[in-house]
């Protein structure tokens, strides 16, 4: 055998294994593999909260386009747009040609992204529901996307400042807390949903904290009754108090005679995103001033 | 007349009791004694506040909400001579709906979204009463087409809207879609309104029977029917307009109730719309109560309720009537 035939046999096994897109596996919510050709290079988000996490991740400039709704941060506001996360724009999807795929299970419809994936393209399905879900996403999400360091630190500062809450509010003595997520029908939520366990992590108490329903619907009567300390609410939007000043039709609220009503940015506190752990610094400070009109 | 006299005295009974078992039983546990005593001045200041101001309220409004979808349930079907007949069916719930979807797609709550539901509904009954007077030559069968049609165009524009609004704003508009009495503040509009209709029946019930025959009798025995057929159409649409302001389009009170009775009492308009207001109101006032303690604390909509609890008593009232 000649040095030229070993050289062109040595080339071909080069050409056949290309070194640029070695396949990557890493788990979703659904417990199932994706598996991606590494790193990813064109991703599209199909919820607010994906957008964030996405950008959290370091992956902002692999990001082709987002869902409606995409506010934060600004520059996923200059991003093309696929539609509302539960009715999205499958053809706009396609088009674009991504290489992943970011779904949210409570938002999208699975329907629609089962024909995704089966023509081929990956979905990694997100379901916070804890602030070690948030920081595991943001994790994952570098992973796939070539940020492992910045996901490493962006997580880890995460954990740590929620930590750093749950130690400074141990002890605290725990407030009854009923938090509003919105009026007509008037809804609440439990103990499992993020912002019930904020609540916990500031040393408050649900009051509905135990019902089954993850955001349950509740009669304004369920609420006297269950006679809270403090009512707290995100609105409608920043700074409309409008639901709040509803409940001072009932001066015998213990949380109405302590004057115990407060907003709390809901940008901040309803999306499952790093911004959560600021979140959770306002609710925090909100219940501690609380406490201290009790 | 004394028959008459008997069953309203029994529909008269059997509402009361159930008003009073409807203030009675809620999310928080109060017993009877608790009520009596609220009611005649004394109790603590929570349960003061959970049947007077919450309950108390709330069972009158489904109380009138129900009477006065019932009656215009019966007077639409005296007026389009159709047992499918319902107050819903000339389109007044669809322009109500439109109404307060969009208020709610806006943004605004409380009285605003019952102001445009209220109006959204005049200009429905409006729309069609223009429509099918238009070229002069008016009959049932072409209000009923007219309506049909009205309601049909607005059920487009509800699906329209409920497709372009943002999802958290869902919830509360399939809530008002299916009819919830929660909202609702101040029932005594709607509980004078169903008065007043029900004392009409003096004036106008012999002409309301003879207009049920049909109208070439009707003429024939000295009924001027064209004036009598607005008059109802107009009162009819004024009375479903305020009960779906208070709370939403629920279905199936209008269509069961004045069936049911006429299945008992017999087809007299001057025994069946007072017995409708009463046997409507009672019908939401229980859906109501069992909507809200089912699963307690959490709701459901009333609609859902009437529909589950009316579709069974009426098929076996059908099937018994054979």
């Amino acid at each position: 055998m000649t040095l030229h035939r070993l050289m062109t046999l040595l080339m071909t096994l080069l050409i056949s294994f290309p070194l640029t897109a070695a396949p990557i596996c890493v788990d979703d919510a659904r417990s199932e593999s994706v598996c991606v050709s590494y790193p990813v290079e064109r991703v599209v988000s199909l919820s607010p909260g994906a957008t964030e996490l996405l950008f959290s991740a370091g992956a902002g400039k692999q990001v082709k386009a987002v869902s409606a709704w995409s506010d934060y941060p600004r520059e996923a506001t200059t991003l093309p747009q696929v539609g509302d996360s539960n009715r999205l724009d499958l053809e706009a999807i396609l088009v674009l040609k991504p290489d992943l795929v970011v779904a949210w299970v409570d938002g999208n419809s699975a329907p629609q992204l089962e024909k995704l994936e089966a023509l081929g393209i990956p979905v990694f399905w997100l379901e916070p529901r804890t602030f070690e879900d948030i920081a595991r996403a943001v994790e994952h999400l570098a992973w796939l996307t070539g940020h492992e360091d910045t996901g490493s630190v962006r997580a880890s500062e995460f954990l740590s400042g929620i930590a750093e809450l749950r130690n400074r509010y141990r002890g605290a003595s725990p407030v009854r807390t009923f938090y509003q997520v919105w009026h007509q029908p008037l809804m609440t939520i439990n103990d499992e949903e993020l912002i019930g366990r904020a609540i916990q992590l500031c040393g408050g108490d649900n009051v509905f904290g135990h019902l089954p329903r993850l955001v349950p619907r509740l009669s304004a009567e369920a609420v006297l009754e269950a006679n809270p300390e403090v009512i707290i609410t995100g609105g409608v939007d920043e700074e409309d108090r409008r639901w709040l000043e509803q409940w001072q039709r009932y001066p015998g609220l213990r949380a109405v005679a302590s004057d115990n009503l407060f907003l709390v940015s809901p940008s901040l506190i309803q999306r499952p995103t790093l911004r959560m752990l600021a979140g959770a610094e306002e609710l925090c400070q909100v219940l501690e001033q609380a406490r201290a009109r009790l | 007349m004394r028959g008459y006299s008997r069953a309203l005295g029994v529909l008269g009974l059997v509402s009361l009791s159930c008003m009073l078992l409807s203030v009675s039983i809620g999310s928080a546990s109060l017993s009877v004694a608790d009520t009596f005593s609220v009611l005649t001045g004394t109790g603590t200041p929570l349960q003061q506040t959970l049947i007077l101001e919450l309950r108390l309220p709330r069972t009158l409004s489904a109380f009138a909400t129900g009477g006065l979808l019932a009656v215009a349930g019966a007077l639409m079907q005296v007026l389009l001579r159709n047992p499918l007949a319902d107050p819903y069916v000339l389109g007044l719930s669809g322009g109500a709906a439109v109404g307060a979807l969009l208020a709610m797609m806006a943004g605004v709550a409380g009285v605003v979204v019952s102001g445009s539901a209220f109006a959204g509904a005049l200009l429905s009954t409006f729309l069609v009463f223009g429509l099918a007077h238009g070229t002069g030559s008016w009959t049932p069968s072409r209000l009923l087409l007219t309506g049909v049609v009205v309601a049909a165009g607005w059920g487009a524009l509800i699906a329209l809207i409920l497709a372009m609004s943002p999802a958290r704003q869902l919830p509360g508009m399939l809530y008002w879609l299916m009819g919830d009495i929660s909202p609702a503040a101040n029932p005594f509009p709607a509980l004078i309104l169903l008065i007043f209709v029900c004392l009409l029946v003096f004036p106008l019930g012999r002409s309301l029977n003879v207009l049920a025959r049909g109208p070439m009798q009707a003429a024939a025995l000295g009924v001027s029917v064209r004036p009598l057929e607005w008059t109802v159409y107009i009162l009819a649409s004024l009375l479903t307009a305020t009960a779906v302001t208070i709370a939403g389009s629920v279905g199936f009170v209008g269509l069961i109730v004045p069936h049911m009775l006429r299945l008992v009492l017999g087809n007299d308009q001057r025994l069946i719309l007072p017995a409708c207001a009463l046997a409507g109101g009672t019908l939401l006032v229980l859906a109501d109560t069992l909507a809200r303690v089912v699963i307690a604390p959490e709701q459901l909509p009333v609609g859902v309720i009437t529909a589950l609890l009316g579709v069974p008593t009426f098929l076996y009232l059908l099937h018994r009537s054979r």
